[in-house]
């Protein structure tokens, strides 16, 4: 009795698997409301109330595009055409920052990598029309990006005529990508954009401050990104200067920007009337970065929540551990000399304020610094 | 013409015409609703279609048109300008600038509507063209007399006539592929479009996909299926990122076109009325001046 109970159990997961790909057993635990498949408050095996295949934010497993192989045939469907060689690994890279993963990879929730073959039937006469068949989705996930730079469905530029497949052989393609890789994206230091807002004209939006100096990665603004940003073969060397006109909306265009100015600041924080200058510290705090801090991202002293909190200049602000006795005073800039080492703190920084000037007061009458010095300058 | 289908005809204008006053009644209610619960459809979504025209070419070869190379088709050029489906392309794509988010431009497919109440069946005086119940227009060659009716009724303008053929000349267009889908294949524009822009299924089921695919990409769609209602429905159905009337589809109303044409039709035939009145009218006027004559001839 057990045993027929546990095929008619297999047959009934059997149906529902075959109407959609399953997403795993312990599917209900992950980050995805159940609105997204289920049409229903409370589905159940024999009544799952799927919705038609969701697409998005269906995607809970990921990888790094080194991870990923190099080379993937595709033969399944193959009739007039001959296979398509697909460089995945170079593809994962340039995806990096125009969808990642799910660009392509749209369903998958848990376990090893699903097959398109898996949702995605391979006959166009079928039941379910609701997804497109197997010929159906290769060509539209390759198609949107191959159309937006060459402006052509050429057919070539993925497979080859049957007839005239003896000219391709298996190996010379994986040479060809073999450890090939998307060359770095060179970032642009300073953009300027030209507004029509009132509040001041031009944007300067130096990007290099942005990456390295406030530490944001590429895909925190570069999310959905279009690959004729840089490839376009209507691109030529003359017009790659040239002014980008775009249609964004307001929102769209102030997106990336408000996640972290906030809305409610100045326009004029960004928007001037003329090409402003990158950010200087010394300028614009009153306090200048030494050789230790230049180095140091802007969150390290200021904290990850935005707006950055304001910090005390003096040192023991941030670093608390010093104390007279493990401070090594060359890291100032100035090597005491052995005279002045023995002194502790107050003797010339007058109640530990080290914001201000030292004093030489206590022992020399007409010494100041920085005329003259306790020791030797180090090299800045 | 055939002369079996002459006599057919001549056949069916005799019992019209022995029948006038009971058959006209008939006559009046136009194509027979056989529109079945499961009748095919087509879902054309213009934000997939990428303009290839393979379509174009396995639909000349499916209706022994001269097709060329299919390599051919992958020149661009010819969307430069704008085509109508003719005889000698029963479909044709043209290309118009990108719509909303997207930097793509949009290709639509033009053919045949295949109407759930089509205008030409209604138009047709002969009873050349047909409605099928798996939702197929269709007309037969042989019956018809290329009066061209169907070519003014239609709203879409599709049906095309052969004008540079002198000797039986053809009305042409899209038959939904009558003779694939009898032996259970998919049309051959269906079959052969790499993207499945293309979607082949019943009309009822491409209605809810279609809604489906609205409700989940509100941004990459315009909130209209065109065709659910449009003229009381069509079997060919348009998904779209950019309004329809930018992309030269007629603006038309929910009601069915026959009711247009054969208002017309029927206005002037009905129950033979207007015709009979007319003669009725010149008959009295000739017995009123035949009877002056003799009463004038009789006063003299």
């Amino acid at each position: 009795m057990k045993k027929i109970f546990a095929i008619l159990l297999v047959i009934v997961c059997a149906v529902a698997i075959n109407a959609q790909q399953s997403p795993g057993k312990d599917h209900s635990k992950l980050n995805i409301t159940c609105k997204t498949c289920h049409t229903c408050d409370v589905p159940t095996k024999s009544e799952p109330c799927l919705v038609l295949c969701p697409r998005e934010r269906m995607v809970t497993v990921y990888q790094k595009p080194e991870q990923t192989p190099e080379l993937i045939v595709m033969d399944q469907i193959s009739d007039r055409y001959g296979p398509v060689y697909f460089s995945h690994r170079i593809h994962a890279q340039m995806s990096n920052m125009g969808g990642g993963c799910e660009g392509c990879h749209h369903f998958n929730t848990s376990g090893p990598i699903l097959k398109c073959s898996n949702c995605h039937e391979s006959t166009r006469k079928r039941e379910n029309v609701s997804v497109p068949d197997l010929k159906g989705a290769y060509h539209r996930q390759c198609m949107d990006c191959h159309r937006e730079w060459s402006h052509d469905t050429g057919c070539n530029s993925c497979h080859q005529l049957k007839k005239d497949l003896k000219d391709v052989k298996k190996d010379n393609i994986q040479k060809k990508y073999a450890g090939k890789q998307h060359p770095v994206v060179l970032e642009p230091t300073k953009l300027v954009y030209e507004t029509k807002s009132d509040k001041g004209k031009f944007v300067t939006f130096y990007h290099n401050d942005h990456t390295k100096q406030f530490g944001l990665s590429c895909i925190s603004c570069h999310k959905q990104e279009s690959c004729t940003k840089c490839h376009d073969v209507n691109r030529t060397d003359k017009n790659k200067n040239l002014k980008v006109v775009t249609k964004k909306t307001f929102e769209d265009q102030h997106k990336n920007c408000i996640s972290c100015h906030s809305k409610t600041e100045n326009c004029n924080k960004c928007h001037n009337d003329k090409i402003i200058e990158p950010f200087n510290h010394a300028k614009s705090t009153g306090w200048a970065l030494n050789k230790y801090h230049i180095n140091l991202s802007c969150t390290k002293c200021h904290g990850t929540k935005l707006p950055y909190k304001k910090v005390d200049n003096r040192c023991s602000g941030c670093h608390q551990n010093w104390n007279e006795e493990n401070f090594k005073h060359s890291v100032t800039g100035l090597q005491l000399d052995e005279n002045h080492s023995a002194f502790s703190c107050e003797d010339c920084h007058i109640d530990k304020n080290f914001a201000v000037k030292p004093s030489c007061n206590n022992c020399h009458d007409d010494y100041s610094f920085p005329k003259q010095k306790p020791g030797k300058m180090l090299k800045k | 013409m055939s002369g079996k289908s002459r006599r057919d005809f001549l056949k069916t204008s005799a019992l019209i015409g022995a029948g006038v006053t009971g058959l006209s009644a008939t006559a009046k209610a136009g194509p027979k609703n056989i529109l079945s619960e499961d009748r095919m459809g087509v879902l054309v979504d213009t934000t997939a279609c990428v303009g290839c025209r393979n379509c174009e070419w396995a639909c000349k070869e499916a209706h022994n048109l001269p097709a060329g190379n299919l390599e051919s088709y992958e020149d661009r050029k010819i969307l430069e300008t704008k085509r109508r489906p003719d005889h000698t392309a029963l479909t044709v794509v043209n290309e118009y600038s990108s719509g909303k988010n997207s930097n793509l431009p949009v290709d639509v497919k033009v053919q045949c509507m295949h109407c759930d109440h089509p205008a030409c069946v209604s138009a047709c005086i002969v009873g050349a063209f047909s409605k099928h119940e798996n939702g197929s227009v269709t007309w037969d060659t042989d019956m018809c007399i290329g009066c061209r009716y169907c070519m003014a009724a239609c709203p879409f303008q599709i049906p095309a006539f052969e004008y540079d053929k002198a000797l039986n000349p053809k009305i042409m267009k899209c038959d939904f592929c009558i003779e694939r889908t009898k032996e259970g294949k998919v049309p051959a524009c269906v079959s052969i479009c790499p993207v499945e822009a293309l979607t082949y299924g019943s009309r009822t089921d491409l209605v809810k996909i279609a809604r489906d695919r609205i409700k989940r990409n509100p941004d990459r769609y315009v909130d209209h299926i065109f065709g659910e209602y449009e003229v009381g429905g069509t079997s060919w159905m348009y998904l779209s990122n950019k309004e329809f009337a930018e992309l030269e589809f007629p603006k038309l109303g929910e009601k069915p076109a026959p009711g247009v044409s054969e208002s017309i039709q029927h206005g002037i035939f009905a129950y033979f009325v207007p015709p009979v009145s007319l003669y009725a009218l010149l008959g009295g006027i000739m017995w009123i001046s035949k009877r002056r004559k003799e009463l004038d001839e009789e006063i003299k």
